[in-house]
Protein backbone atom coordinates (compact mmCIF):
# COMPACT_ATOMS: atom_id res chain seq x y z
CA UNK A 1 0.00 0.00 0.00
CA UNK A 2 1.35 3.61 -0.84
CA UNK A 3 -0.21 6.36 1.33
CA UNK A 4 0.40 9.87 0.72
CA UNK A 5 -1.32 13.08 2.79
CA UNK A 6 -0.85 16.21 2.12
CA UNK A 7 2.54 15.83 0.28
CA UNK A 8 4.05 18.92 -1.18
CA UNK A 9 7.02 19.52 -2.90
CA UNK A 10 8.44 22.40 -4.65
CA UNK A 11 11.86 23.38 -6.87
CA UNK A 12 11.94 26.64 -8.04
CA UNK A 13 8.08 27.11 -8.64
CA UNK A 14 4.92 24.56 -6.12
CA UNK A 15 5.28 20.99 -8.29
CA UNK A 16 3.19 19.28 -5.57
CA UNK A 17 0.18 21.13 -3.53
CA UNK A 18 -0.82 18.98 -0.54
CA UNK A 19 -1.77 15.96 -2.83
CA UNK A 20 -3.50 12.70 -1.34
CA UNK A 21 -3.31 9.73 -2.50
CA UNK A 22 -4.24 6.16 -1.56
CA UNK A 23 -3.07 3.01 -3.66
CA UNK A 24 -3.87 -0.78 -1.94
CA UNK A 25 -1.47 -3.26 -1.96
CA UNK A 26 -2.21 -5.57 -4.92
CA UNK A 27 -3.45 -2.61 -7.28
CA UNK A 28 -2.52 -0.97 -10.74
CA UNK A 29 -2.35 2.91 -10.39
CA UNK A 30 -2.16 5.19 -13.67
CA UNK A 31 -0.91 8.32 -13.81
CA UNK A 32 -0.59 10.73 -16.55
CA UNK A 33 -0.79 14.07 -16.90
CA UNK A 34 0.82 17.16 -19.13
CA UNK A 35 4.98 17.53 -19.24
CA UNK A 36 6.68 18.79 -16.47
CA UNK A 37 3.65 18.76 -14.14
CA UNK A 38 5.54 16.57 -11.56
CA UNK A 39 4.51 13.10 -12.71
CA UNK A 40 8.42 11.66 -11.99
CA UNK A 41 9.05 13.66 -8.83
CA UNK A 42 6.17 11.86 -7.29
CA UNK A 43 6.92 8.59 -8.71
CA UNK A 44 10.57 9.46 -7.02
CA UNK A 45 8.83 10.48 -3.50
CA UNK A 46 6.63 7.48 -4.04
CA UNK A 47 9.93 5.10 -3.94
CA UNK A 48 11.54 6.81 -1.13
CA UNK A 49 14.24 8.46 -3.25
CA UNK A 50 13.37 11.89 -3.25
CA UNK A 51 12.32 13.41 0.55
CA UNK A 52 9.02 16.02 -0.21
CA UNK A 53 8.69 19.16 1.32
CA UNK A 54 6.02 18.41 3.47
CA UNK A 55 3.51 16.47 4.05
CA UNK A 56 3.68 12.39 5.36
CA UNK A 57 4.40 8.90 2.94
CA UNK A 58 3.61 5.69 3.64
CA UNK A 59 5.10 2.75 1.88
CA UNK A 60 4.14 -1.24 2.59
CA UNK A 61 2.92 -0.25 5.87
CA UNK A 62 5.85 2.08 6.85
CA UNK A 63 5.91 5.66 7.53
CA UNK A 64 9.06 6.81 5.81
CA UNK A 65 8.77 10.38 6.15
CA UNK A 66 11.40 10.42 9.42
CA UNK A 67 13.61 8.10 7.98
CA UNK A 68 17.13 8.27 6.89
CA UNK A 69 19.00 6.76 4.00
CA UNK A 70 19.45 3.12 6.00
CA UNK A 71 16.07 2.84 6.81
CA UNK A 72 14.79 4.03 3.44
CA UNK A 73 17.16 1.64 1.66
CA UNK A 74 15.61 -1.26 3.59
CA UNK A 75 12.17 -0.14 2.17
CA UNK A 76 13.77 0.08 -1.19
CA UNK A 77 14.35 -3.40 -1.66
CA UNK A 78 10.88 -3.83 -1.30
CA UNK A 79 10.71 -1.72 -4.81
CA UNK A 80 11.64 -2.11 -8.11
CA UNK A 81 11.61 0.94 -10.53
CA UNK A 82 11.90 1.73 -13.87
CA UNK A 83 13.63 5.46 -14.17
CA UNK A 84 12.08 7.76 -17.13
CA UNK A 85 15.66 7.47 -18.98
CA UNK A 86 16.52 3.89 -17.59
CA UNK A 87 19.40 4.69 -15.46
CA UNK A 88 21.17 1.81 -16.73
CA UNK A 89 24.86 1.06 -15.63
CA UNK A 90 26.61 2.17 -18.29
CA UNK A 91 29.67 0.26 -16.70
CA UNK A 92 27.54 -3.25 -16.71
CA UNK A 93 26.88 -5.59 -19.43
CA UNK A 94 23.16 -5.68 -20.34
CA UNK A 95 23.04 -9.09 -18.63
CA UNK A 96 24.89 -7.69 -15.42
CA UNK A 97 22.42 -5.02 -15.39
CA UNK A 98 19.26 -6.76 -15.03
CA UNK A 99 20.98 -9.62 -12.78
CA UNK A 100 22.21 -6.72 -10.32
CA UNK A 101 19.29 -6.55 -8.26
CA UNK A 102 19.04 -10.53 -7.38
CA UNK A 103 22.89 -10.35 -6.48
CA UNK A 104 22.49 -7.59 -3.97
CA UNK A 105 19.67 -9.84 -2.67
CA UNK A 106 22.18 -12.29 -2.27
CA UNK A 107 20.96 -14.66 -5.20
CA UNK A 108 23.71 -17.04 -6.05
CA UNK A 109 25.75 -15.93 -9.22
CA UNK A 110 24.35 -18.88 -11.18
CA UNK A 111 20.57 -17.94 -10.53
CA UNK A 112 20.90 -15.07 -10.81
CA UNK A 113 22.18 -14.98 -14.09
CA UNK A 114 19.73 -17.46 -15.53
CA UNK A 115 16.36 -15.44 -14.02
CA UNK A 116 17.93 -12.13 -15.43
CA UNK A 117 18.17 -14.48 -19.22
CA UNK A 118 15.08 -15.54 -18.67
CA UNK A 119 13.40 -11.28 -17.75
CA UNK A 120 15.76 -10.46 -21.05
CA UNK A 121 14.30 -13.10 -23.14
CA UNK A 122 10.19 -12.01 -21.85
CA UNK A 123 11.18 -8.91 -23.10
CA UNK A 124 12.38 -9.94 -26.46
CA UNK A 125 16.23 -8.85 -26.04
CA UNK A 126 17.72 -12.79 -26.40
CA UNK A 127 20.58 -12.21 -27.74
CA UNK A 128 22.02 -9.21 -26.36
CA UNK A 129 22.90 -10.21 -22.88
CA UNK A 130 26.45 -9.55 -23.50
CA UNK A 131 26.04 -5.71 -25.39
CA UNK A 132 27.02 -2.95 -23.04
CA UNK A 133 24.17 -0.55 -22.97
CA UNK A 134 25.15 1.88 -25.17
CA UNK A 135 24.77 -0.63 -27.94
CA UNK A 136 21.38 -0.73 -27.33
CA UNK A 137 18.76 1.71 -29.66
CA UNK A 138 16.53 3.33 -27.20
CA UNK A 139 13.57 1.31 -26.94
CA UNK A 140 16.03 -1.93 -26.01
CA UNK A 141 17.60 0.17 -23.44
CA UNK A 142 14.05 1.09 -22.04
CA UNK A 143 13.14 -2.83 -22.16
CA UNK A 144 16.27 -3.47 -20.27
CA UNK A 145 15.43 -0.85 -17.81
CA UNK A 146 12.11 -2.79 -17.48
CA UNK A 147 13.55 -6.54 -17.11
CA UNK A 148 15.72 -4.83 -14.37
CA UNK A 149 13.05 -3.25 -12.50
CA UNK A 150 10.58 -6.44 -12.62
CA UNK A 151 13.66 -9.38 -12.33
CA UNK A 152 13.29 -9.40 -8.39
CA UNK A 153 9.71 -10.10 -7.98
CA UNK A 154 9.54 -6.73 -5.96
CA UNK A 155 6.46 -5.78 -3.52
CA UNK A 156 5.73 -2.47 -5.40
CA UNK A 157 6.66 -1.86 -9.14
CA UNK A 158 6.82 1.61 -10.34
CA UNK A 159 7.20 2.32 -13.94
CA UNK A 160 8.04 5.82 -15.17
CA UNK A 161 6.93 6.18 -19.27
CA UNK A 162 7.33 1.83 -19.71
CA UNK A 163 6.91 2.32 -23.55
CA UNK A 164 8.07 5.46 -24.44
CA UNK A 165 10.11 5.23 -27.70
CA UNK A 166 8.25 1.18 -28.67
CA UNK A 167 6.36 1.15 -31.23
CA UNK A 168 2.80 0.08 -31.03
CA UNK A 169 3.37 -3.79 -31.37
CA UNK A 170 6.23 -3.48 -28.92
CA UNK A 171 4.21 -2.06 -26.72
CA UNK A 172 1.31 -4.45 -26.56
CA UNK A 173 3.84 -6.87 -25.49
CA UNK A 174 5.05 -5.13 -22.97
CA UNK A 175 1.64 -4.55 -21.15
CA UNK A 176 0.51 -7.74 -21.87
CA UNK A 177 3.98 -8.64 -19.63
CA UNK A 178 3.34 -6.29 -16.94
CA UNK A 179 -0.02 -7.98 -16.85
CA UNK A 180 1.55 -11.06 -16.82
CA UNK A 181 3.89 -10.29 -13.91
CA UNK A 182 1.03 -8.45 -12.01
CA UNK A 183 -1.14 -11.75 -12.16
CA UNK A 184 2.02 -14.02 -11.26
CA UNK A 185 2.70 -12.24 -7.88
CA UNK A 186 0.23 -9.05 -7.56
CA UNK A 187 2.96 -6.41 -7.05
CA UNK A 188 1.60 -2.96 -5.86
CA UNK A 189 2.00 -1.63 -9.77
CA UNK A 190 2.47 2.07 -10.66
CA UNK A 191 2.73 3.78 -13.90
CA UNK A 192 3.21 7.19 -15.93
CA UNK A 193 2.96 6.88 -19.27
CA UNK A 194 1.97 9.69 -22.11
CA UNK A 195 0.55 6.80 -24.08
CA UNK A 196 -2.90 7.58 -22.94
CA UNK A 197 -5.16 4.67 -24.65
CA UNK A 198 -2.60 2.02 -23.84
CA UNK A 199 -2.51 2.84 -20.09
CA UNK A 200 -6.14 3.82 -20.03
CA UNK A 201 -6.89 0.21 -21.36
CA UNK A 202 -3.91 -1.25 -19.12
CA UNK A 203 -4.66 0.68 -15.31
CA UNK A 204 -8.35 0.26 -13.61
CA UNK A 205 -8.00 3.49 -11.35
CA UNK A 206 -6.24 6.33 -13.11
CA UNK A 207 -5.07 9.90 -11.85
CA UNK A 208 -4.77 12.83 -13.81
CA UNK A 209 -1.93 15.12 -12.24
CA UNK A 210 -1.85 18.80 -13.39
CA UNK A 211 -1.18 22.28 -11.41
CA UNK A 212 0.26 20.19 -8.91
CA UNK A 213 -2.76 18.08 -7.73
CA UNK A 214 -4.75 15.22 -8.77
CA UNK A 215 -7.28 16.99 -10.93
CA UNK A 216 -8.80 13.23 -11.03
CA UNK A 217 -8.38 9.75 -9.74
CA UNK A 218 -10.82 7.46 -10.44
CA UNK A 219 -12.12 4.45 -12.67
CA UNK A 220 -9.96 4.63 -15.79
CA UNK A 221 -13.32 3.95 -17.57
CA UNK A 222 -15.34 7.02 -16.47
CA UNK A 223 -12.35 9.51 -16.90
CA UNK A 224 -13.78 11.12 -20.32
CA UNK A 225 -17.10 11.72 -18.30
CA UNK A 226 -15.23 13.60 -15.49
CA UNK A 227 -17.11 16.94 -14.71
CA UNK A 228 -13.47 18.91 -14.98
CA UNK A 229 -13.47 20.18 -18.31
CA UNK A 230 -9.39 20.15 -18.09
CA UNK A 231 -9.35 16.26 -17.48
CA UNK A 232 -11.92 15.86 -20.52
CA UNK A 233 -9.57 17.71 -22.66
CA UNK A 234 -6.66 16.32 -21.98
CA UNK A 235 -8.12 12.27 -22.65
CA UNK A 236 -9.77 13.42 -25.38
CA UNK A 237 -6.35 15.68 -26.88
CA UNK A 238 -8.78 18.28 -27.91
CA UNK A 239 -7.19 21.56 -28.76
CA UNK A 240 -10.41 23.54 -27.59
CA UNK A 241 -10.45 23.90 -23.90
CA UNK A 242 -8.59 25.03 -20.57
CA UNK A 243 -5.42 23.91 -21.14
CA UNK B 1 34.67 44.08 -5.96
CA UNK B 2 34.84 42.99 -2.40
CA UNK B 3 31.52 41.78 -2.87
CA UNK B 4 33.46 39.78 -6.01
CA UNK B 5 36.00 38.56 -3.12
CA UNK B 6 33.28 37.91 -0.64
CA UNK B 7 31.68 35.26 -3.66
CA UNK B 8 34.83 33.76 -4.79
CA UNK B 9 35.66 33.15 -0.47
CA UNK B 10 31.98 31.54 -0.39
CA UNK B 11 32.36 29.69 -3.02
CA UNK B 12 35.62 28.17 -1.77
CA UNK B 13 34.18 27.65 1.34
CA UNK B 14 31.17 25.66 0.37
CA UNK B 15 33.67 23.13 -2.06
CA UNK B 16 36.32 22.77 0.55
CA UNK B 17 33.20 22.03 2.61
CA UNK B 18 31.49 19.58 0.21
CA UNK B 19 34.83 17.48 0.27
CA UNK B 20 35.09 17.63 3.71
CA UNK B 21 31.57 16.12 4.18
CA UNK B 22 32.15 13.71 1.28
CA UNK B 23 35.56 12.40 3.59
CA UNK B 24 33.28 12.01 6.19
CA UNK B 25 30.97 10.11 4.94
CA UNK B 26 33.35 7.92 3.47
CA UNK B 27 35.10 7.30 6.51
CA UNK B 28 31.42 6.37 7.87
CA UNK B 29 30.79 4.30 5.21
CA UNK B 30 34.04 1.98 6.51
CA UNK B 31 32.42 1.74 9.90
CA UNK B 32 32.34 -0.64 11.70
CA UNK B 33 34.49 -2.75 9.87
CA UNK B 34 36.09 -1.45 6.48
CA UNK B 35 33.98 -3.54 3.56
CA UNK B 36 33.69 -2.69 -0.31
CA UNK B 37 32.47 -4.13 -3.70
CA UNK B 38 35.22 -6.39 -4.92
CA UNK B 39 34.35 -6.21 -8.58
CA UNK B 40 34.30 -2.40 -8.45
CA UNK B 41 37.58 -2.10 -6.18
CA UNK B 42 39.51 -4.50 -8.81
CA UNK B 43 37.87 -2.73 -11.81
CA UNK B 44 39.67 0.60 -10.57
CA UNK B 45 42.99 -1.15 -9.29
CA UNK B 46 43.35 -1.58 -12.51
CA UNK B 47 41.92 0.75 -14.82
CA UNK B 48 43.31 4.03 -12.54
CA UNK B 49 46.84 1.93 -11.65
CA UNK B 50 48.12 -0.15 -14.28
CA UNK B 51 46.55 1.53 -17.07
CA UNK B 52 48.72 4.52 -16.31
CA UNK B 53 51.76 2.87 -15.69
CA UNK B 54 53.51 3.98 -19.32
CA UNK B 55 52.38 7.65 -19.06
CA UNK B 56 53.56 7.82 -15.52
CA UNK B 57 56.85 6.10 -15.90
CA UNK B 58 57.93 8.00 -19.28
CA UNK B 59 57.07 11.34 -17.05
CA UNK B 60 59.18 10.49 -14.15
CA UNK B 61 62.00 8.90 -16.76
CA UNK B 62 61.96 12.82 -18.42
CA UNK B 63 61.69 14.55 -15.92
CA UNK B 64 64.79 12.43 -14.03
CA UNK B 65 66.88 12.88 -17.10
CA UNK B 66 65.72 16.90 -17.44
CA UNK B 67 66.53 17.66 -13.90
CA UNK B 68 70.15 15.69 -14.45
CA UNK B 69 70.68 17.93 -17.67
CA UNK B 70 69.97 21.33 -15.94
CA UNK B 71 71.89 20.84 -13.16
CA UNK B 72 75.02 19.72 -15.55
CA UNK B 73 76.09 22.95 -16.12
CA UNK B 74 76.89 23.39 -12.55
CA UNK B 75 78.29 20.19 -11.64
CA UNK B 76 80.69 20.69 -14.48
CA UNK B 77 81.68 24.70 -13.75
CA UNK B 78 81.82 23.83 -9.64
CA UNK B 79 83.33 20.29 -10.50
CA UNK B 80 80.79 19.07 -8.25
CA UNK B 81 80.48 15.65 -9.92
CA UNK B 82 80.20 13.81 -6.35
CA UNK B 83 76.97 15.54 -5.58
CA UNK B 84 75.01 14.89 -8.76
CA UNK B 85 73.65 11.87 -7.47
CA UNK B 86 72.63 12.86 -3.96
CA UNK B 87 70.90 16.28 -5.42
CA UNK B 88 68.63 14.26 -8.08
CA UNK B 89 67.59 12.02 -5.56
CA UNK B 90 66.97 14.36 -2.96
CA UNK B 91 64.52 16.40 -5.34
CA UNK B 92 63.31 13.75 -6.83
CA UNK B 93 62.53 11.63 -3.33
CA UNK B 94 61.24 14.49 -1.86
CA UNK B 95 59.00 16.96 -4.17
CA UNK B 96 59.38 16.47 -7.97
CA UNK B 97 58.31 12.48 -8.26
CA UNK B 98 55.10 12.89 -5.93
CA UNK B 99 54.17 16.28 -6.91
CA UNK B 100 54.58 15.66 -11.13
CA UNK B 101 53.55 12.25 -10.28
CA UNK B 102 50.32 13.57 -8.80
CA UNK B 103 49.77 15.77 -10.61
CA UNK B 104 49.81 13.47 -14.14
CA UNK B 105 47.89 11.17 -12.09
CA UNK B 106 45.12 13.95 -11.77
CA UNK B 107 45.03 14.82 -15.06
CA UNK B 108 44.83 11.68 -16.64
CA UNK B 109 42.75 9.65 -13.45
CA UNK B 110 41.11 12.37 -11.51
CA UNK B 111 39.80 14.06 -14.58
CA UNK B 112 38.67 10.70 -15.99
CA UNK B 113 36.26 10.11 -12.55
CA UNK B 114 34.90 13.11 -12.32
CA UNK B 115 33.92 12.87 -15.92
CA UNK B 116 32.58 9.26 -15.45
CA UNK B 117 30.50 10.18 -11.97
CA UNK B 118 28.86 13.02 -13.18
CA UNK B 119 27.49 11.62 -16.55
CA UNK B 120 26.01 8.55 -14.05
CA UNK B 121 24.57 11.47 -11.89
CA UNK B 122 22.66 13.42 -14.85
CA UNK B 123 21.75 10.13 -16.54
CA UNK B 124 20.48 9.12 -13.22
CA UNK B 125 22.43 6.33 -12.50
CA UNK B 126 23.22 7.40 -9.10
CA UNK B 127 19.48 7.43 -8.34
CA UNK B 128 18.93 4.10 -9.66
CA UNK B 129 21.65 2.92 -7.20
CA UNK B 130 20.01 4.10 -4.48
CA UNK B 131 16.60 2.44 -6.01
CA UNK B 132 18.28 -0.83 -5.66
CA UNK B 133 18.67 -0.02 -1.82
CA UNK B 134 22.88 0.74 -2.58
CA UNK B 135 24.61 3.22 -0.97
CA UNK B 136 26.55 5.08 -3.91
CA UNK B 137 28.89 6.40 -1.19
CA UNK B 138 29.96 2.95 0.10
CA UNK B 139 29.65 1.35 -3.77
CA UNK B 140 31.22 3.97 -5.64
CA UNK B 141 32.96 6.48 -4.04
CA UNK B 142 34.99 4.58 -1.35
CA UNK B 143 36.75 1.71 -4.26
CA UNK B 144 37.62 4.64 -5.99
CA UNK B 145 39.24 6.14 -3.24
CA UNK B 146 40.93 3.75 -1.98
CA UNK B 147 41.84 2.30 -5.27
CA UNK B 148 43.19 5.99 -6.22
CA UNK B 149 45.73 6.06 -3.16
CA UNK B 150 47.01 2.32 -3.37
CA UNK B 151 47.45 3.35 -6.52
CA UNK B 152 49.16 6.64 -6.76
CA UNK B 153 51.56 5.33 -3.74
CA UNK B 154 52.39 2.35 -6.19
CA UNK B 155 53.26 4.75 -9.09
CA UNK B 156 55.05 7.18 -7.09
CA UNK B 157 57.37 4.29 -5.82
CA UNK B 158 57.82 2.91 -9.70
CA UNK B 159 58.08 6.94 -10.75
CA UNK B 160 60.83 7.32 -7.77
CA UNK B 161 62.98 4.72 -9.25
CA UNK B 162 62.41 5.06 -13.07
CA UNK B 163 63.57 8.77 -12.87
CA UNK B 164 66.29 8.38 -10.94
CA UNK B 165 67.46 5.82 -13.55
CA UNK B 166 66.38 8.33 -16.17
CA UNK B 167 68.43 10.64 -13.93
CA UNK B 168 71.67 8.24 -13.51
CA UNK B 169 71.42 7.49 -16.97
CA UNK B 170 71.34 11.26 -18.39
CA UNK B 171 74.41 11.59 -16.01
CA UNK B 172 76.47 9.45 -17.64
CA UNK B 173 75.87 9.89 -21.43
CA UNK B 174 75.52 13.97 -21.41
CA UNK B 175 77.45 15.24 -17.81
CA UNK B 176 80.25 12.88 -17.74
CA UNK B 177 79.40 11.84 -14.44
CA UNK B 178 80.01 8.02 -14.33
CA UNK B 179 76.91 5.74 -12.67
CA UNK B 180 79.29 4.31 -10.09
CA UNK B 181 79.83 8.11 -8.63
CA UNK B 182 76.10 9.01 -9.39
CA UNK B 183 74.70 5.78 -7.16
CA UNK B 184 77.82 6.19 -4.51
CA UNK B 185 76.63 10.01 -4.20
CA UNK B 186 72.91 9.12 -4.02
CA UNK B 187 72.98 6.04 -1.78
CA UNK B 188 75.86 7.27 0.69
CA UNK B 189 74.38 10.74 1.42
CA UNK B 190 70.35 9.49 1.19
CA UNK B 191 68.19 8.09 4.19
CA UNK B 192 65.48 6.01 3.99
CA UNK B 193 63.84 8.61 5.22
CA UNK B 194 64.20 11.06 2.13
CA UNK B 195 61.94 8.42 0.06
CA UNK B 196 59.54 7.92 2.61
CA UNK B 197 58.66 11.44 2.96
CA UNK B 198 57.63 11.53 -0.83
CA UNK B 199 55.64 8.23 -0.20
CA UNK B 200 53.52 9.81 2.39
CA UNK B 201 52.42 13.03 0.44
CA UNK B 202 51.66 10.63 -2.15
CA UNK B 203 49.23 9.22 -0.33
CA UNK B 204 47.88 11.84 1.04
CA UNK B 205 48.05 13.86 -2.46
CA UNK B 206 45.83 10.55 -3.49
CA UNK B 207 43.54 11.35 -0.66
CA UNK B 208 43.07 14.85 -2.09
CA UNK B 209 42.75 13.83 -6.26
CA UNK B 210 39.97 10.99 -5.03
CA UNK B 211 37.89 13.10 -3.15
CA UNK B 212 37.94 16.29 -4.71
CA UNK B 213 37.02 13.94 -8.66
CA UNK B 214 34.66 12.37 -6.67
CA UNK B 215 33.09 15.39 -5.25
CA UNK B 216 33.23 17.09 -8.48
CA UNK B 217 31.77 14.23 -9.92
CA UNK B 218 28.61 13.75 -7.96
CA UNK B 219 27.62 17.11 -7.57
CA UNK B 220 27.22 18.03 -11.40
CA UNK B 221 23.69 20.37 -12.19
CA UNK B 222 23.02 20.35 -15.54
CA UNK B 223 23.71 18.17 -18.53
CA UNK B 224 26.46 17.31 -20.70
CA UNK B 225 27.67 21.32 -19.99
CA UNK B 226 27.85 20.88 -16.13
CA UNK B 227 29.75 17.56 -16.51
CA UNK B 228 32.39 19.82 -18.70
CA UNK B 229 32.40 22.31 -16.09
CA UNK B 230 32.82 19.38 -13.59
CA UNK B 231 35.81 18.61 -14.84
CA UNK B 232 37.76 21.47 -15.28
CA UNK B 233 36.72 22.38 -11.83
CA UNK B 234 37.99 18.80 -10.88
CA UNK B 235 41.82 19.15 -12.44
CA UNK B 236 41.82 23.13 -11.12
CA UNK B 237 41.02 22.15 -7.27
CA UNK B 238 42.78 18.80 -7.30
CA UNK B 239 46.30 21.24 -8.57
CA UNK B 240 45.53 23.59 -5.53
CA UNK B 241 44.57 20.80 -3.36
CA UNK B 242 47.70 19.32 -4.11
CA UNK B 243 50.24 22.15 -3.63
CA UNK B 244 48.60 23.30 -0.43
CA UNK B 245 48.54 19.61 0.86
CA UNK B 246 52.57 19.31 -0.24
CA UNK B 247 53.32 22.97 1.59
CA UNK B 248 51.42 21.85 4.88
CA UNK B 249 53.15 18.09 4.50
CA UNK B 250 56.52 20.16 3.94
CA UNK B 251 56.14 21.73 7.11
CA UNK B 252 55.05 19.28 8.97
CA UNK B 253 57.64 16.89 8.32
CA UNK B 254 60.98 18.92 8.19
N1 LIG C 1 16.05 17.42 -8.98
C1 LIG C 1 15.44 18.49 -9.49
N2 LIG C 1 15.93 19.74 -9.30
C2 LIG C 1 15.32 20.82 -9.80
N3 LIG C 1 14.19 20.76 -10.53
C3 LIG C 1 13.64 19.57 -10.77
C4 LIG C 1 14.24 18.37 -10.27
N4 LIG C 1 13.48 17.33 -10.66
C5 LIG C 1 12.47 17.85 -11.37
N5 LIG C 1 12.55 19.18 -11.45
C6 LIG C 1 11.62 20.08 -12.12
O1 LIG C 1 10.31 19.69 -11.81
C7 LIG C 1 9.46 19.80 -12.94
C8 LIG C 1 8.69 18.54 -13.12
O2 LIG C 1 9.53 17.48 -13.40
P1 LIG C 1 9.03 16.00 -13.69
O3 LIG C 1 10.18 15.29 -14.27
O4 LIG C 1 8.43 15.43 -12.47
O5 LIG C 1 7.89 16.20 -14.78
P2 LIG C 1 7.05 15.09 -15.52
O6 LIG C 1 5.63 15.30 -15.20
O7 LIG C 1 7.62 13.75 -15.24
O8 LIG C 1 7.30 15.50 -17.03
P3 LIG C 1 7.46 14.57 -18.33
O9 LIG C 1 6.10 14.13 -18.73
O10 LIG C 1 8.06 15.47 -19.34
O11 LIG C 1 8.33 13.45 -17.93
C9 LIG C 1 10.35 20.18 -14.10
O12 LIG C 1 10.13 21.54 -14.40
C10 LIG C 1 11.74 19.96 -13.61
O13 LIG C 1 12.59 20.94 -14.13
MG1 LIG D 1 8.70 12.45 -16.23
Amino acid sequence: MIRFSRVSKAFRDPLLVDVDLDIESGAIWGLIGPGAGGKSVLLKIAAGLMRPDAGRVEIAGRDITGDDETALAQTRERIGMLFQNNALFDFMTVLDNVAFPLRRRGVADDEAEARAEKRLRAVGLAGSEHKMPSELSGGMQKRVGLARASVADPEVVIYDEPTAGLDPVTTSKIYDLLREDHEASKPTTIVVSSDVDALLSFAPRVALLEGGVLRYDGDAAAIAESDDAVVRQFVTGSLEGPL
Amino acid sequence: MIARVGDVVIGVTREVGGIGVLMLQVLRALLPWPSMDARELWRNLYRMGVKSLPIILATAFFSGAILVVQSGIFVRRFGAEGLLGWATGYSTFREIGPILIALMFSGRVGSNNTAELGTMTITEQIDGLRALAIDPIRYLIVPRVTAMMVMLFALTVFGDFVAILGGALLGQVVVGVDTSVFWHSLFSNLGTWDLVHGLVKSVFFGLVISLTSCYFGISVRGGAVGVGRAVNASVVASAIGIMVTDCLLTLLMK
